[in-house]
């Protein structure tokens, strides 16, 4: 009687000791050697209760009860200070986070300016139905000059000093000789735009002898000039926004005719020639810059790839991405795209 | 071209404001730069009538005089000019005044005498670069009057960009048949009497054209006793407005008419021209010649001469000759006004880097009928200006006659062409206004075009004239419908997208897009080591920098890291897309153009300290890009080799796919990457953009089902010499081909350290198809695997 009583109460009395150990346990560590120490397979419960077969049945029937309430509570006990010093441990570790600390960040990879203007200006055009095609960069006189209707030792030639590799063959010098290659191999309906690089024997402030064209050229029945407008409308829209104003004006190219400049309201004084009370340096006051040359492909240029002028008509333009990049960024210097210093090369994505 | 307003407006009532008229013939295609103000700087200067004039009593050489300038005070002025004299009107700079040339006029003492203004001389007011004494000014000039305003100065100078078709733009009289047609104003005719005097011009000179290609007209005048002296003070104010310097009576007569009328011409002293001829033939080959300007120029058989009986005179519509200019001794003229063979002319411009004038307009054509009121008009002239006498008559010849160009426009074809509702009668009366003569006909047209204007040879130029006049501006935008054709459905597998995916890898792998010039100088490729024959050079380059294409990348991928560095920018991560070029016979264009993906690293591996360890990017980082290069774009994984030797890459691995040769990575040589100024390892990629391209576009993703059993992975750790590669003993693992095997990864190096010999561990991933293997079936193969691999190769396990 007095032992089951004594073994009952030694159990109950655990309860008190392990709930004031646990108490004083502030590591998760410690936790579980007190965790080992009572609940163990060789723990203190354990020990206490491999008494239990010793007692009368009375007697281990209340200890037996007494060791699984009391097994039961110390298990609680522990998992309730388990809680505890998760929680402890989550605050302080919420308390010493800081998200302020420099990330782990993979490498930032760039596309250069270039890249991304010709993306967002074939992707127009892509939009409207155009193809994208590319052409050799070192070009026969035929396809640079002579199919885009510059005779030789035409003047026109003089607009676009020339670097030769030999008599015959020669650095384009325009996106346009695209224009024959791909009217040569597909026959109308066709619509491209052609990217890519162009030299001309030019270098200063605002001449690089390598930059960056876009060709572009309709031939079907029926194009007329309207046409022409509405595309370069839609086109000039896309990439300076809907409020853009377009102006053509006269020009004069040996493979257009008519010809015509398109221009836009200034991108930078929207179209009011001035900025605040001075005047705007970019478009010097008139409110227009210039963006691209155009018009209807001239005819010889269609004898040239064997196309009736009398059947079929064409609009094509050329403009450079330069200076496209250069309006939309403001980018004021041209030589910036060639040096390729990463902290210009950064700032567009 | 500089467009004086008040000379046009000798050929046009234009009364606006010039920027109108710079807005108007901008719309025309005439486009106007500038609007310049060439008399600005003397636009305070007012005339002054010389009351008195007085010795300074303190100094010989000074006058002290009193000057009526129109005010209520008479100022007292001190002038220096010996040819200053009481009644002279005079131009007068006041106090407060600043001149062309930077001087502010203030009231001062000069020798003790009080000056309040200054008299001018030309040189002072800009009109002359020397001048003897002060300006006299014309009678009638009221004292008091701005002198700009007295002498009709131009307020206003536009500057007109005239385009290559628009010779006929390239003079006043053209101008302003533009602004007549623009603003719907009349337009006088040149004025061209000139009264002829003695005998016949014909009967002193001979006029040959034995190749008649080089000329179709030539045409000269004789002006007998003509007085070589200054042009009057109208002609060279006017001269200086569209920026002609003026050098005597003659040769001014000649550039006055060249910018009113456009037409070219040259005086020769009659005196220095022998055997009584003129004779325009081609110049020998090395045949040596010195122009007027000095130079002794070196002809060739493509240039045109003008030869007199004995000897060449002048190098044709180029340059007049030293040996038979006008000079002061000069007393008769022979004025020749002809027309040139366009393409003659520009060759021998461009050979000689010599443009003038004169070659600009003969390079785009002449009026071949106008030749003779500019001749008429210029001869008139000299004769006015110099007091000579033009003789009777005009010696000429003619070897092709000018003919009418006669064309046809359908007024529904420039309509259907320019998208603009242009009438019949809007046709008609545009095209009459510039000058052709039109007449109806059936459905059409018949125009005949002017002789000014060359540029209008078909229909499609007359479409180009109505709407350029109607306003190209007022074409109004409609979006075509872009009709496509069936067999154009290849275009995604277009160099462009293409382009486009590998460079998005690129950026999301890091790397930073720069874009080199496709020329570089032969100097760095001799740094690179690059053979001599495949280069291609540029034949006629800007800079020695500039002079060959590039076969490869790396050397400007180099130029670009050179550039960081000197921006103090030391660690990089670079790529270029672009093209290559190596000469190539067989290609039309004697060149092959390749497709290059470029990659350079350099310097610290990540770009923030912390929370990164402090290293150099090295091979596998390099390796690495290439390996998540065909990986994500799903490609099969290529193989790395060392590759013997590379002109600048050392190490250099060869990557291939299934035997094909995709490229190389490696090391840029310490001795080529110190040339660009790098303090640390270059490691450099030229992977074959176009291969990876054609992989790209022929690859077909197909899906493998998921396995359905548990893997079971063992690792093995082979103990090998440093120079067994590790893609050896992975091959060797495969080679052996174990049951089951999956996949082979390295999954471990470790090298103790003076060990001769390093551990790599592998970790090898079996599964079944049909079954979970178990732990005894794996390692009966793993241990079969190891028995072989050990006698095959000199590893231990």
């Amino acid at each position: 009687m007095s032992g089951g009583h004594t073994l009952a109460t030694e159990i109950e009395g655990l309860v008190g000791e392990c709930e004031s150990l646990l108490g004083q346990a502030s590591s998760f560590e410690a936790l579980e050697a007190l965790r080992v120490e009572f609940l163990g397979r060789k723990g203190r419960l354990a020990a206490v209760m491999s008494r239990l077969p010793g007692l009368e049945p009375e007697e281990r029937r209340q200890a037996g009860a007494a060791a699984n309430k009391v097994k039961d509570t110390l298990g609680a006990l522990y998992l309730k200070r388990q809680d505890a010093l998760a929680r402890q441990a989550e605050t302080a570790m919420l308390a010493a986070f800081d998200a302020t600390l420099p990330g782990r960040a993979p490498a930032a990879g760039s596309l250069h300016p270039i890249t991304i203007v010709t993306g967002e200006i074939c992707t127009v055009f892509r939009e409207l139905g155009f193809d994208v095609v590319t052409g050799p960069e070192i070009e026969t006189d035929f396809y640079n000059f002579e199919a885009l209707n510059f005779p030789p030792e035409h003047p026109a030639r003089d607009m676009q000093d020339t670097l030769y590799i030999t008599d015959a063959t020669l650095l384009r010098t325009h996106t346009s000789p695209l224009q024959i290659r791909t009217l040569e191999s597909t026959a109308p309906p066709v619509a491209a735009v052609a990217p890519g690089k162009v030299y001309r024997r030019d270098s200063d402030l605002t001449h690089s002898p390598m930059f960056h064209q876009i060709e572009g050229f309709l031939v079907d029945r029926e194009v007329s000039m309207a046409d022409l407008r509405g595309v370069l409308t839609y086109f000039l829209h896309a990439i300076f926004g809907r409020d853009t104003r377009v102006r053509f004006r006269p020009s004069f190219f040996p493979f257009t005719e008519p010809s015509a400049e398109a221009d836009i309201s200034c991108v930078i004084c929207a179209g009011s020639g001035h900025a605040g009370t001075d005047t705007c340096r970019v478009c010097k006051g008139t409110g227009w810059v210039e963006i691209l040359g155009c018009g209807m492909i001239d005819p010889n240029v269609l004898a040239a790839v064997n196309l009736d002028p009398e059947e079929y008509s064409g609009f094509a333009f050329g403009l450079g991405v330069e200076r496209v990049a250069m309006l939309k960024y403001g980018i004021g210097d041209l030589r910036l795209f060639f040096e390729n210093d990463v902290r210009f090369l950064a700032q567009f994505a | 071209m500089l467009l004086s307003l008040n000379w046009l407006r000798e050929f046009t009532p234009f009364e606006g404001e010039a920027q109108v008229l710079a807005d108007r013939l901008t719309m025309l295609g005439l486009e106007v730069e500038d609007i310049k103000r060439p008399f600005d700087g003397i636009k305070d200067v007012v005339a002054g009538r010389v009351l008195t004039r007085e010795k300074h009593p303190e100094a010989d050489k000074l006058s002290v005089c009193a000057v009526d300038v129109g005010g209520p005070e008479v100022l007292r002025i001190v002038c220096g000019a010996a040819n200053v004299a009481a009644g002279q009107t005079v131009p007068v700079a006041l106090i407060g005044t600043t001149l062309p040339n930077g001087l502010t006029i203030k009231k001062s003492a000069i020798r003790g005498v009080e000056s309040c203004g200054m008299i001018c001389s030309e040189t002072e007011l800009g009109f002359a670069e020397k001048s003897s004494g002060i300006m006299l000014l014309p009678d009638g000039v009221r004292p008091g009057q701005k002198i700009a305003q007295a002498l009709s100065l131009d307020e206003a100078v536009l500057e007109v960009s005239v385009t290559p078709n628009r010779a006929d733009c390239l003079s006043h009289l053209g101008l302003a048949r533009e602004t007549a047609t623009a603003f719907g104003l009349p337009l006088a005719s040149p004025r061209a009497a000139v009264s002829e005097h003695g005998p016949d011009a014909g009967s002193l000179i001979r006029i040959e054209l034995p190749e008649p290609d080089l000329c179709p007209v030539y045409q000269a005048r004789v002006i007998h006793g003509a007085a070589i002296g200054e042009s009057p003070l109208w002609m060279r104010l006017r001269l200086l407005a569209v920026g002609v310097r003026a050098i005597s009576n003659v040769v001014d007569c000649t550039n006055y008419v060249l910018m009113e009328l456009g037409q070219p011409q040259h005086a020769f002293d009659l005196a220095l021209i022998e055997g009584g001829v003129i004779r325009v033939s081609r110049a020998a080959e090395g045949q040596r010649f010195t122009t007027l300007d000095g130079v002794e120029r070196v002809l060739t058989a493509s240039d045109a001469l003008i030869c007199d009986g004995v000897k060449p005179v002048a190098l044709a519509g180029v340059m007049g000759g030293a040996n038979s200019e006008i000079n002061d001794a000069s007393r008769d003229v022979l004025l020749e006004c002809a027309v040139f063979n366009p393409a003659v002319i520009r060759k021998t411009a461009r050979r000689l880097g010599l443009s003038s004038e004169a070659s600009y307009r003969f390079e785009r054509g002449v009026d071949q009928p106008g030749s003779l009121t500019a001749l008429n008009r210029c001869a008139g002239l000299i004769a006015e200006t110099s007091g000579g006498r033009v003789l009777t008559g005009i010696a000429s010849a003619t070897a092709s006659p000018w003919t009418e160009t006669k064309l046809s426009l359908r007024p529904k074809r420039a309509r259907r062409i320019l998208g603009l509702e242009l009438t019949d009668e809007f046709c008609r009366k545009t095209l009459t206004s510039l000058g052709c003569r039109v007449e109806a006909a059936k459905d059409a047209l018949a125009v005949a075009a002017p002789p000014y204007r060359l540029d209008l040879t078909r229909e499609i130029d007359l479409i180009e004239e109505v709407g350029r006049v109607y306003g190209l501006d007022r074409i109004p935008a409609k979006l075509p419908k872009v009709a496509k054709d069936l067999s154009t459905a290849t275009a995604a597998a277009s160099e462009f997208l293409l382009w486009a995916r590998l460079r998005a890898w690129a950026k999301g792998a890091g790397l930073r897009e720069t874009i080199g010039y496709s020329f570089v100088g032969d100097k760095d490729l001799d740094l690179f080591a690059v053979e001599s024959a495949p280069r291609i050079p540029v034949a006629n380059p800007l800079s020695e920098d500039q002079n060959v294409m590039r076969p490869a990348l790396a050397p400007g991928l180099l130029l670009a890291m050179k550039n960081n560095i000197a921006q103090g920018n030391a660690s990089l991560r670079l790529f270029e897309l672009a093209k290559v070029f190596a000469k190539d016979a067989a290609s039309p264009t004697t060149a092959r153009e390749s497709g290059r993906l470029g990659i350079v690293l350099t310097g610290e591996r990540f770009a923030a300290p912390w929370p990164n360890p402090r290293e150099d990017a090295d091979y596998l980082d390099l390796k690495g890009l290439a390996e998540h290069l065909f990986a994500s774009l799903g490609l099969p994984a290529p193989a790395f080799e060392r590759a013997a030797e590379h002109p600048w890459l050392s190490p250099c691995v060869n990557v291939t796919l299934a035997g094909r040769d995709l490229g190389q990575l490696g090391r840029i040589l310490p001795e080529v990457a110190r040339a660009y100024h790098a303090r640390k390892d270059v490691w450099c990629a030229e992977l074959d953009a176009d291969a990876l391209c054609a992989l790209l576009a022929a690859r077909r993703n197909a899906f493998a089902a998921l396995p359905k059993f548990p893997p079971v992975r063992r690792d093995l750790t082979v103990i090998a010499a440093q120079d067994i590669g590790a893609q050896t003993v992975i091959e060797a693992v495969w080679s052996i081909n174990p049951k089951d095997l999956e996949e082979v990864i390295l999954a471990d190096l470790f090298t103790p350290e003076g060990a001769a010999q390093r551990n790599l561990t592998l970790r090898l991933t079996y599964r079944a198809k049909d079954k979970t293997l178990t732990d005894p079936e794996v390692d009966k193969t793993q241990a079969a695997l190891i028995s072989i691999l050990t006698a095959t190769l000199p590893v231990r396990v």
